[in-house]
């Protein structure tokens, strides 16, 4: 028997969660200069469309998917939920094409790039279960089309586009919690390595991005 | 229930041009995005002039 005391797990955990991202990177007080453009902010704007899309879901799994169709305060969170979804996508893929053309993937950042990519994929499935979890014969339209769509491809059996109770609480429970999951490790990476900075114009190399430059400016 | 501002109680209208087929609606929003897009790239960001990095 080794005399050594066993170390607990936690403390391990602890010092490699702030060896990667020490709180000077976790929550920066200064971005790099090449931050101040407007390409920068759609992805903040993505996550606020994100939570409003979030807190509208929570009120609206409160009194259920019917409740919309009997209740002017449910077709206002229901308008809540459509338009925050909206304008989560159309943020997310503005910011999407951003960092296609800055090659974002740059500096050890493919981690970054790829957790950004596989969330729009998941958010796709977990707005199509939102449409036909609304209740109308637009819901049924969708889901009856959408089943021959997967039973052309062979995995019907398994998603059944029919069964509503399957299809809500993906759309209401895993898929949620996967795209939430996803943008958490998404906006951890970007602390850890710093947003990409953009393409240098002159011959000269590029310098190598430093999370507290100089010409750094103060955060609002 | 109040109404919509557009009367949707119709089918949707659909752009149809070649192979390529979209409904009204979406080629609004996808247009949309690329005059966003093209903004964020040129148009300047307020104080931006006056705090080029100097290195």
């Amino acid at each position: 028997m080794s005399g050594t005391a066993k170390r607990p797990w936690t403390g391990a955990v602890r010092e490699r969660a702030v060896g990667a991202l020490p709180p000077e990177k976790l929550l920066p007080d200064s971005q790099p200069a090449y931050m101040a453009s407007w390409i920068y902010i759609f992805g903040v704007l993505s996550l606020a469309s994100l939570v409003l899309l979030i807190a509208s879901g929570m009120i609206l799994s409160l009194q259920g998917p019917d409740w919309w169709h009997s209740s002017g305060i449910g077709h206002f969170f229901n308008s809540i939920h459509l338009w925050s979804v909206e304008l989560f996508f159309f943020f997310m893929i503005v910011h999407l094409w951003g960092k296609y053309w800055m090659a974002a993937w740059r500096g050890g950042r493919a981690r970054v790039w790829i957790t950004g990519t596989v969330t729009f994929l998941v958010a796709i499935p977990c707005a199509l279960t939102g449409y036909v979890s609304q209740q109308n014969f637009d819901s049924q339209w969708i889901s009856t089309q959408a089943k021959d769509a997967l039973n052309a491809a062979g995995i019907g059996s398994f998603w059944n586009l029919m069964n509503f109770g399957q299809m809500y609480t993906y759309h209401v429970l895993l898929l949620p919690l996967a795209v939430v999951g996803l943008v958490a490790a998404h906006v951890l990476l970007v602390r850890k390595h710093g947003i990409v900075p953009p393409f240098q114009i002159s011959d000269e190399p590029p310098a190598t991005p430093a999370p507290r430059p100089a010409t750094a400016e103060p955060m609002p | 229930m109040s109404a919509a501002i557009f009367n949707l109680n119709h089918p949707s209208n659909t752009v149809h041009w070649h192979f390529f087929s979209m409904s009204v609606s979406n080629v609004i929003v996808i247009v949309l995005m690329v005059i966003v897009f093209a903004f964020a790239i040129l148009a300047p960001f307020p104080g931006r002039s006056r705090k080029e990095p100097t290195e």
